[in-house]
This record gives C-alpha cells, sequence and structure tokens, in this order.
C-alpha cells in the first residue's frame, strides 16, 4: 500500500510538473531554445498572485484567472523585446541571454518580496480529501492533474487541429519557408511564448496554493520542467506529460525511501534515460 | 616570386608576455613581500580567472555550453579533502591527485550529455552538477550536508601555507591562461577557432570535431577542477552547497561575457572587473546582482566581443596573439 500510494502521489505531482514542462517543451520544439527564466517566472507570477490576494482580496481562482493573462503578457514581451534577437542556430547567445535575465529576475524578486517563503490560501481547500479505497487523495492535487490533463490535450490539439498549430509545426519544421508560405515567424514565435509562460500562470497559482515559493525557487522549477520534457522525449506535447508522471513518481518514491533522496531519485531517472533512451521514452527513433 | 614567412608574434604580445612571467614570479613570491590578506586575494583572483578561462575555452572555442562547471569545481574539491584530511595524503600533492576525479567524471557526463541539443546540453550540465550536490549532501563518508574542515593544515605553519597557496595560484595561472595560449597557438587551436566559426566547415576540413570537443570538455573539466581544488584549500572548509555554488557557472559567464568571449585578454579584464565589484558593490547583495546580471544579459545581445571585443576594434595590440600573419620577406607587410 506504501508503495501504490507514492505512486499515486507521483501521479498528482507530477500534474504539477506538467504544467511546469509544457511550456518548455512548446518553446523548445518551435524554436529550439531554452528560456532559463521559465522557472523564475513560475515565482514571479506565483508572487504577484500572493500579493493580488493579500493586496485586493482576491481568492485563489480570481488570482488564477488574472495570472494567466498576465503570463501571456509577459510571455509575449519577454519574446518581443529579447529573445527575438536571439533566436537562431547558435545555442549561446538565447541561453545566455536569458542566464543574465534570470538572475537579474531573481534578485529582483529579492528586492521586492524579500526571502521569505509565501503562500497562497485556497480558503479551505488544501485540507480537503477524498478516498479512493484505502488510498487518501487531496482534492487540491487532483484539481491539479486534471487542469494539467486538459491543458496538454487543449495545447495538443490546437497544435494539430487549428490553423495557428499549423502555423507554429510550420515554423518549427523550417522557418524559411515557412516564412515563404505566409507565416510571420517573429509573431508566430510571440504567440508560442505567450502561451507557453500563460500556462505557467496556472502552475504558478498552484504551486503557491500546494506549497510555498520563495524568490530563489526558480533554477529547481527550471530542472523539473527539463527532466520532464528529456524523460517523455522532445517536442512531444503528451510525451512532455508522462514525462512529467515519471518524474513526479520517481521523486514520490524516493522520497518514501529517504527523505534526502526525492529529487536526487528524479535527476536519477533522467540521467538513466539519457544513457538507455536519449530519444525520450515516448518518442520514436528518427 | 616573394617569399613569405608565417608571423604569430607581435610587439604586444612580447610585452605582454614579459608582463606575464613578471607576473607569475611575482606570485610565487608572494609570501616574501605580501600581506595575508593580499595573498587571500590574489588566490581568489586566480580562481575566478581559471574557472572563466576554462568557461571561454569550453564556449567560446569549443562552442559546448555548460552552465553546471560547478560540479567539476565540487568533486575536484572534495576529491582533496578526502584524500588529505580522511586518507592522510600530503594536501599539496592531493591537490594534483584530486584533478584525476574531475577528468573520470568528465568522460561519461559527456557521454550521457552530448545526446541533448545545443541549449538543452547546458541545463543538463546543471542537472548533473544539482545531483552531484545532493549525492555529496547525502554522503556519509563527506560528512553529508555539515560538510568537512582541512584539519591537517595545522601541521604547516602560517608561512609554509602561504608559499603553497602562492605556488598553487601561480601554477593555476600557468596551466590555465598558458596552456590554453599554448594550445591555441598549435595546430589544435586552428582547429579550434575553425570549428567555434563553424563546425560544420570544420568537419569537412578533416577536423573531427566530436573528438575535439570530448577532448576539450574534460581538459576544461581538470583546470576547473584545479581551480576548485586551490581555492577549497585556501577556505579550509567545504560544504555541498559552497562547492556545488551555481555561483560558479554564474560568475564564469559573466566574466568572460562581459571580457569578451573567444579572447584570453577579456578574461583578464572581466575577472578583474569582477573581483573589484565584487569587493566594492558585494555589500549591496541583490541589487548588485541585478546588475550583474542585467550587464551579462546586455553583452549577449548588444556586445557580444564584450569589452576586449570594442577595445580591439580601435587598438590591434593582444596580449595573446594567436593570429597568424603572412609576411613579405623582403619586408612589406602583405
Amino acid at each position: 500500500m506504501h508503495w501504490i500510494d507514492g505512486i499515486v502521489q507521483g501521479v498528482l505531482l507530477g500534474g504539477l510538473y506538467a504544467q511546469y514542462a509544457l511550456g518548455m517543451a512548446l518553446m523548445f520544439g518551435v524554436m529550439k531554445i531554452v528560456n532559463v527564466t521559465h522557472g523564475d517566472l513560475v515565482v514571479l507570477l506565483a508572487l504577484i498572485g500572493i500579493s493580488l490576494a493579500n493586496v485586493a482580496g482576491l481568492g485563489p481562482w480570481a488570482v488564477l484567472a488574472t495570472l494567466v493573462p498576465i503570463g501571456a503578457a509577459l510571455g509575449w514581451l519577454l519574446q518581443r523585446a529579447l529573445l527575438n534577437r536571439v533566436v537562431g542556430n547558435d545555442p549561446l547567445p538565447s541561453l545566455i541571454a536569458t542566464f543574465g535575465l534570470s538572475i537579474a529576475l531573481q534578485n529582483a524578486m529579492l528586492v521586492i518580496w524579500s526571502a521569505d517563503t509565501r503562500s497562497l490560501s485556497g480558503g479551505g481547500i488544501q485540507q480537503a480529501s477524498i478516498s479512493l479505497g484505502p488510498i487518501f487523495v487531496g482534492v487540491l492535487p487532483l484539481i491539479v492533474l486534471i487542469c494539467a490533463t486538459l491543458l496538454t490535450g487543449g495545447l495538443d490539439l490546437t497544435m494539430r487541429r487549428t490553423r495557428f498549430g499549423r502555423s507554429l509545426r510550420a515554423a518549427s519544421a523550417d522557418v524559411e519557408a515557412a516564412a515563404m508560405v505566409g507565416v510571420n515567424p517573429r509573431n508566430v514565435y510571440a504567440a508560442a511564448t505567450a502561451i507557453a509562460v500563460g500556462i505557467l500562470g496556472f502552475a504558478a497559482t498552484f504551486q503557491a496554493m500546494r506549497s510555498t515559493v520563495a524568490p530563489a525557487d526558480g533554477p529547481f522549477q527550471l530542472i523539473f520542467a527539463f527532466e520532464a520534457v528529456i524523460i517523455g522525449g522532445l517536442g512531444s506535447i503528451w510525451g512532455a506529460f508522462a514525462g512529467a508522471m515519471i518524474l513526479g513518481i520517481s521523486q514520490a518514491i524516493g522520497f518514501r525511501i529517504s527523505p534526502g533522496f526525492g529529487i536526487l531519485a528524479g535527476h536519477l531517472v533522467f540521467l538513466a534515460v539519457l544513457a538507455i533512451r536519449p530519444q525520450g521514452i515516448f518518442q520514436r527513433r528518427a | 616570386m616573394s617569399k613569405y614567412r608565417v608571423a604569430r608574434m607581435t610587439l604586444s604580445g612580447r610585452v605582454a608576455l614579459v608582463l606575464f612571467t613578471a607576473a607569475l614570479v611575482g606570485i610565487c613570491a608572494m609570501p616574501w613581500w605580501a600581506s595575508q590578506g593580499l595573498i587571500r586575494d590574489v588566490v581568489t583572483l586566480a580562481c575566478y580567472i581559471a574557472v572563466a578561462q576554462m568557461w571561454n575555452m569550453l564556449a567560446g572555442y569549443g562552442g559546448v555550453v555548460s552552465v553546471g562547471q560547478q560540479a567539476f569545481v565540487g568533486v575536484a574539491a572534495y576529491a582533496m579533502f578526502v584524500l588529505a584530511q580522511t586518507f592522510g595524503v600530503n594536501p599539496f600533492l592531493a591537490v594534483f591527485l584530486s584533478l584525476l576525479a574531475p577528468a573520470i567524471l568528465a568522460v561519461p557526463i559527456y557521454g550521457l550529455l552530448h545526446r541533448l541539443e545545443g541549449a538543452y546540453f547546458a541545463i543538463g550540465t546543471w542537472v548533473v552538477a544539482e545531483a552531484l550536490r545532493l549525492v555529496a549532501t547525502n554522503m556519509p563518508m563527506l560528512n553529508g550536508g555539515a560538510g568537512m574542515s582541512l584539519r591537517v593544515m595545522t601541521q604547516f605553519s602560517a608561512h609554509e601555507r602561504a608559499v603553497a597557496s602562492s605556488l598553487l595560484a601561480a601554477a593555476l595561472l600557468l596551466v590555465t591562461l598558458g596552456g590554453s595560449y599554448l594550445l591555441l597557438r598549435s595546430r589544435y587551436g586552428i582547429a579550434l577557432t575553425a570549428m567555434r566559426d563553424n563546425p560544420v566547415a570544420a568537419a569537412s576540413q578533416g577536423v573531427d570535431v566530436g573528438r575535439l570537443r570530448l577532448l576539450i570538455f574534460i581538459a576544461t573539466a581538470v583546470g576547473t577542477g584545479f581551480a576548485g581544488a586551490v581555492y577549497f584549500m585556501a577556505q579550509l572548509r567545504i560544504t555541498p552547497p559552497s562547492a556545488f555554488d551555481a555561483n560558479w557557472a554564474n560568475l564564469a559567464i559573466f566574466i568572460v561575457m562581459v571580457g569578451g568571449i573567444g579572447s584570453l585578454e577579456g578574461v583578464i579584464i572581466g575577472a578583474v572587473i569582477y573581483f573589484f565589484a565584487d569587493r566594492w558593490f558585494g555589500e549591496y547583495g541583490a541589487s548588485y546582482l541585478i546588475v550583474l546580471g542585467l550587464l551579462t544579459l546586455v553583452c549577449a545581445l548588444y556586445f557580444r566581443g564584450g569589452i576586449w571585443g570594442l577595445w580591439s576594434k580601435w587598438v590591434e595590440a593582444p596580449w595573446f596573439p594567436t593570429r597568424r600573419r603572412l609576411i613579405r620577406l623582403d619586408g612589406d607587410k602583405a
């Protein structure tokens, strides 16, 4: 029972990681860049949300409804002002530019919000749980998992079925050819980053409700998102979702073996996947 | 038909070489003229220069971007502590023996991570550094999160320790800066420069890009580890968060980007700027780091050559000339 409970908790944790990972998979798939501020943006949005809840008295769902558009706007701005200048074959400029921004952002948050850990009150929902047979499942983690599933499904359908998704895939396959048939790469890129950071609005709200956030947490969330994407397989939206589940389960089981081993277990599974199936578990060999 | 000869050395290069040698001799002789505080500062600066130069070789020439070089700082430093403190090896010998650890570790790390594309490789190195930090935190042999102290150093007098620190700092600079200079002047340097400019074209000219990248990854891991062992020998204390501190990557990236990527001169300029910025503005903590982060960002966006790149546009006087120029033997420059 101990282990089954571990797996269930791991899947629920994976729901949160999936929300981190989707945006990263989307951005790398379309632009081949990694935004090092990915995790810091989760923290920034969460801290904005907590401040909104304290100052304007917003409830958790109102915070969520505010953070998603704020995230989308931030993403659009980030792409327009910065990332569009560094997209290209050379990974160095985008990596270093966002790396520098990440340090600046973490310390700016430290100045504004101090190093305290904060969390968002959910009005009792954090304590609520339901029993599935002998296992108790928190209502909030369940909502997070359902949300993650819907976001993944929605993003996957958008990519496959809509005109916008087609232009994203075209820009991802060959940006010059896409430009020739009327896709404006800069607009497509800005929309992709807006979606990616908009999804982080969900991640930020749930992270702040489930546990705590502090300005220095960003790198960990970046790393978890990255591990989920690599475990699942590059460029696949459902792969990132499944990778997040595997990462969550690895960490939850690791924590049950020894509290100091949880996060490390996730890293080890990531390295093992790189060693055995570098293309990711859910990606067919090219 | 005129005859040609290839020249690399310039007047500025000769002057710089004399100054570099004089500086190394001065550093070796520090115990006889400098204060304890100055020796400590010079050791720290030498470590900054070494870590930054190793990142410069990796990213600026090898085209391999890493944000997890602290992995090698920590592994070598811990290896040195274990050899000296646990097994009683002479600490100064232990510094050199400990370099085997990053060399051995670099091979599987590169083997695993080179399967990831460009930017993902970099984040992968960060994961490895984090994993090693957690391993060190969980290892009873390393005294876990509480860290270790280098108590064996008490058997040496303050003067003996000062001599060792000074010699190690000089050796560190000689190996990382001098070694890079020699490497860049050799035929490997031509291959590296070709690879930096265009890996595909370099491969078509017979450069084994994959093998060269692996070799440069191992070599820079050893150089970075050397700096780590020297730094923590001076600190006398090590903990997993300090050994695997992401700030090692931050400072290497800042120094190289602001000083000028792909040049040895830029690393020295950047390291001196970082050293004094840290000294003078470090007390402002977060605000100072905001400026540092934004400077890195601005350099990556607008000044890819950094300060040295801007300076070189005005004055053609390299301190470490690696370019080959063709000289006509009848006196005229071609």
